[in-house]
């Protein structure tokens, strides 16, 4: 089965600074997979780079066979790469409601044409995430968790094949994080790939079918759940290195 | 928008058609300044106001629409309409070619950039002789300025459905989300280079038209009237004044300032560009949203809206 | 090659000019992220208060620079204090307008005060000058190159070396680090804004000394500095030496090999290529 997305070789310097190194991998089709590694790691780095939002200084990124490297952000948006952002960018002076509609218009193959059907899909996206009473609210109005799931909502508006979740689940309760892991999981059950970023390491155990992680800007597994945190190396990323 | 509101709208509109048959001359003049002004804010709403672009540079295409008809009627003895439709063609060249490198630039570089545009524009036409160089151009007298009115009225008419096109429609919020959250617009599919050089064209197109037409009206041309720094901040004033990012705001605004303008000068001649000023300074302080934002919330929170802007915005 | 010389010459005595011009611009700018459109209505005022030193009290416009520098440091501050810190939070656009509107307003008392009438301030020695080899140096000239170089250096030296410079560069990155200097915020704001506007002053007093002065010349020489201190870079207090320097020279070269009224284009269509090309600056960090 081909992957949908590829990832070869990628890697991003800043003036000095290497945020991604050589890291090579694959999402399937229909496969959850969640990115793990302590802070700075350049996770996020490595979700700009497939998103479109920054360039690789090396490497390629293939989606459906197809590169995609040298491609802009908003055309890898029509081609059906959708994305959250950590550090969220809602359009405060537009409703919840137009906010998620922008997603509709212009989403996966260019979008809705016409702004009221582009609505009514913006509606049944805000409704799947759970903030089908908030349609008409200001998008500023919203509280953390709100903020987070109308992050969800733009980009599931824009029909997407592959989902770029950038900690979704930052800030949450107990009972918040269960709820977004159900919608995670209806997300995949429509047929869309998922690739997640998440500090939370019992949610995304129990969420992904494979895990990555990075540290330092590169990748040191990659596998089940169980190989990876069973890894000597990830353990000690996470916990620093072991006293002899 | 409710029943009794869009009768109003008509019902103005009607009132203004009608001002060149029971108006005097002097009205119709001021129509005809005002009418074009808030063409010029209306089509600085598009870029600056829907699509966040402060441009300080739409008086170059105000100077090559007036450029364009007065060369095609001076120089090339064509009628007006064609005119017209060349000062339309520079203005998208030159929206299309300058506009994307300058469109790159954020916030007030942007405004910067647009500003030193103008100040090149006007020195090199000023040193062009198909355009009469230093000197201007004389253009054919047309002694109908009931023509010319209804000519600015019906471009503001068309200039307003425009906006209220862009609320209802895939391109206006594309502008809209680009002005929100440029990133966030990119991401989700917003093709914003294209987006942005479109809204600056459109809003080019109309400050070429009105230049055009006043070219005709006034009959004379000279670059630094034409290229004229102040109407581009007169018309930024305007749009903001009146509520920047709204259908109707630039209108009011261009109808209330210039009212107050010419009220003063014909008071107190000296102190009425004074006055301007100081409104300017005033409003930024108590309303900085414009008119339509005060209109709307005033009716709530009464004269608190004025202390609590300040309350919001100072240090 | 004599008149080349001379040109350059010419051009880095304007350049001098030029840079103090755009210090107080690039200062406010760069600290207090404001973009200010009534900058050169400021340096006009600057020169008319030397000019009535000048005329009225007999002070000679250098010597009596200081003075020039502190009135407009307290009209600075209590604009700033007054005025602006009610918009400080705003977007940054309002800072825009409400600048204009101050231009509009400073112009038109300018005009009320004074008269449209054209004015210069011409001490005695105005019209002599120096040879130096095959260059002449109008003494004028080379006088506000002078005060140009010791002020934009003496500004940098207090930018980097005392207290309150110190304070002022912390501001610019955190307003909370302007409490750790054991400053309040709202006087520190003024107190760089009113560096800001007193060296406008100042830089409008060597202006009359060289060229006429009208109340309408705010809006040129807002433009002018405008150019000078993006050419030169925001980041480098030294910036806006090199960008006077480069501006000066680049109008001196064109007005004698394209033609006086092509001087403008030059300078703003280097604007427009730098905005392009490096928004930063020649001396500032890529980005």
């Amino acid at each position: 089965m081909t992957a949908l997305l590829e990832v070869r070789h990628a890697t991003r310097r800043f003036a000095g600074l290497v945020a991604v190194s050589d890291v090579s991998f694959t999402l399937a089709p229909g496969e959850i997979l969640g990115l793990i590694g302590p802070n700075g790691a350049g996770k996020t780095t490595l979700i700009s780079l497939i998103s479109g939002t920054l360039a690789p200084s090396e490497g390629e990124v293939l989606f459906e066979g197809k590169s995609i490297t040298h491609q802009p952000a908003f055309r890898r948006a029509r081609l059906g790469i959708g994305r959250t952002f950590q550090i969220m960018r809602p359009f405060p002076g537009l409703s919840v409601l137009d906010n998620v509609a922008v997603g509709a218009l212009f989403g996966h193959g260019g979008g809705q044409a016409q702004l009221a059907k582009a609505r009514e899909q913006a509606r049944s996206s805000l409704e799947f995430v759970g903030l089908g009473k908030f349609i008409d609210q200001r998008a500023d109005e919203l509280g953390g968790p709100g903020r987070k799931r109308l992050e969800l909502a733009k980009a599931l508006a824009m029909q997407p094949k592959v989902l770029l979740c950038d900690e979704v689940m930052a800030g949450l309760n107990h009972v918040e994080i269960d709820e977004v892991i159900d919608v995670i999981r209806k997300v995949r059950d429509q047929g869309i790939s998922i690739l997640v970023i998440e500090h939370v390491i019992k949610a995304i155990k129990s969420l992904s079918d494979r895990l990555l992680v990075l540290h330092h800007g590169v990748k040191i597994a990659d596998g089940t759940s169980d190989e990876v945190l069973a890894n000597p190396t990830v353990v000690q990323a996470y916990l620093g290195k072991k006293r002899t | 928008m409710k029943a009794w509101q869009k009768g109003s709208l008509v019902v103005a509109l009607l009132v203004l058609v009608g001002v060149p048959w029971y108006g005097s001359d002097v009205l119709v003049q001021f129509g005809i300044s005002t009418l074009l002004l808030a063409v010029l804010a209306q089509g600085w709403n598009i870029i600056g106001g829907y699509t966040g672009y402060a441009s300080f540079g739409n008086s170059v295409f105000y100077g090559l629409g007036s450029y364009g008809v007065a060369i095609a009627m001076v120089q090339w003895h064509l009628p007006f309409g064609v005119g017209m439709g060349f000062g339309v063609v520079l203005a998208v060249v030159f929206a299309v070619l300058l506009g994307i490198p300058v469109l790159r630039l954020k916030g007030h570089y942007f405004a910067i950039a647009t500003l030193a545009l103008s100040q090149v524009m006007a020195a090199i036409v000023s040193n062009i002789p198909l355009a009469g160089q230093n000197i201007g151009l004389v253009l054919p007298p047309l002694n109908n300025d009931r023509l010319f009115y209804e000519l600015s009225l019906g471009l503001l008419v068309v200039a307003t459905l425009t906006i209220f096109w862009l609320t209802r429609s895939r391109f206006g919020f594309g502008l809209i989300a680009i002005r929100e959250n440029e990133e966030g617009a990119a991401v989700m599919g917003v093709n914003t280079t294209l987006y942005k050089v479109m809204a600056f064209a459109l809003s080019g197109i109309f400050s070429a038209l009105a230049g055009g037409i006043h070219a005709y009206w006034i009959t004379f041309l000279d670059p630094d009237s034409a290229f004229d720094i102040s109407l581009n901040v007169k018309m930024i004033i305007m749009a903001v004044f009146g509520g920047a990012g709204t259908v109707l705001g630039p209108i009011v605004g261009a109808v209330s300032l210039s009212a107050i303008s010419e009220f003063l000068s014909s008071e107190v001649t000296s102190i009425a560009g004074l006055f301007f000023g100081i409104v300017i300074v005033a409003a930024v302080v108590l309303m900085p949203r414009g008119l339509a934002d005060m209109f709307r919330r005033f009716r709530k929170t009464g004269w608190r809206y004025f202390s609590e802007n300040i309350r919001a915005h100072k240090l | 090659m004599d008149l080349l010389a001379q040109i350059l010459v010419n051009g880095v005595l304007l350049g001098g000019l030029y840079a103090v011009m755009a210090l107080g611009l690039a200062l406010v700018w760069g600290v207090l992220n404001i973009v200010n459109l009534a900058h050169g209505a400021f340096i006009m005022l600057g020169a008319y208060v030397s000019w009535h030193l000048y005329t009225y009290l007999h002070i000679d416009p250098f010597l009596g620079l200081p003075i020039t520098a502190v009135v407009m440091f307290a009209l600075g501050y209590a604009l700033q204090r007054g005025l602006l810190n009610l918009i400080v939070r705003a977007p940054m656009f309002n800072t825009l307008l409400i600048t204009f509107g101050l231009e509009v307003v400073l112009t038109y008392l300018a005009q009320l005060a004074f008269s449209a009438d054209f004015r210069t301030i011409n001490p005695s020695y105005a019209g002599n000058s120096l040879q130096w080899g095959p260059v002449t140096l109008p003494v004028a000239r080379l006088g506000a190159f002078c005060m140009a170089i010791v002020l934009t250096v003496g500004m940098w030296l207090f930018l980097l070396h005392t207290r309150l410079g110190r304070a002022i560069r912390a501001t610019a990155q955190n307003l909370v680090a302007a409490r750790l200097y054991g400053v309040e915020p709202r006087h520190l704001y003024a107190v760089t804004f009113a560096i800001g506007i007193a060296l406008a002053g100042a830089a409008g007093g060597l202006y009359g000394t060289v060229s006429q002065i009208n109340p309408y010349i705010g809006a040129t020489l807002t433009a002018k500095s405008f150019a000078i201190a993006i050419i030169g870079g925001l980041d480098n207090p030294l910036g806006v030496i090199v960008g006077g320097l480069f501006l000066g020279i680049v109008e001196s070269l064109t007005t004698l090999y394209v033609g006086p009224t092509y001087a403008d284009v030059a300078s703003f269509g280097i604007l427009v290529l730098v905005l392009i090309v490096r928004p930063t600056g020649l001396l500032g960090k890529t980005a």
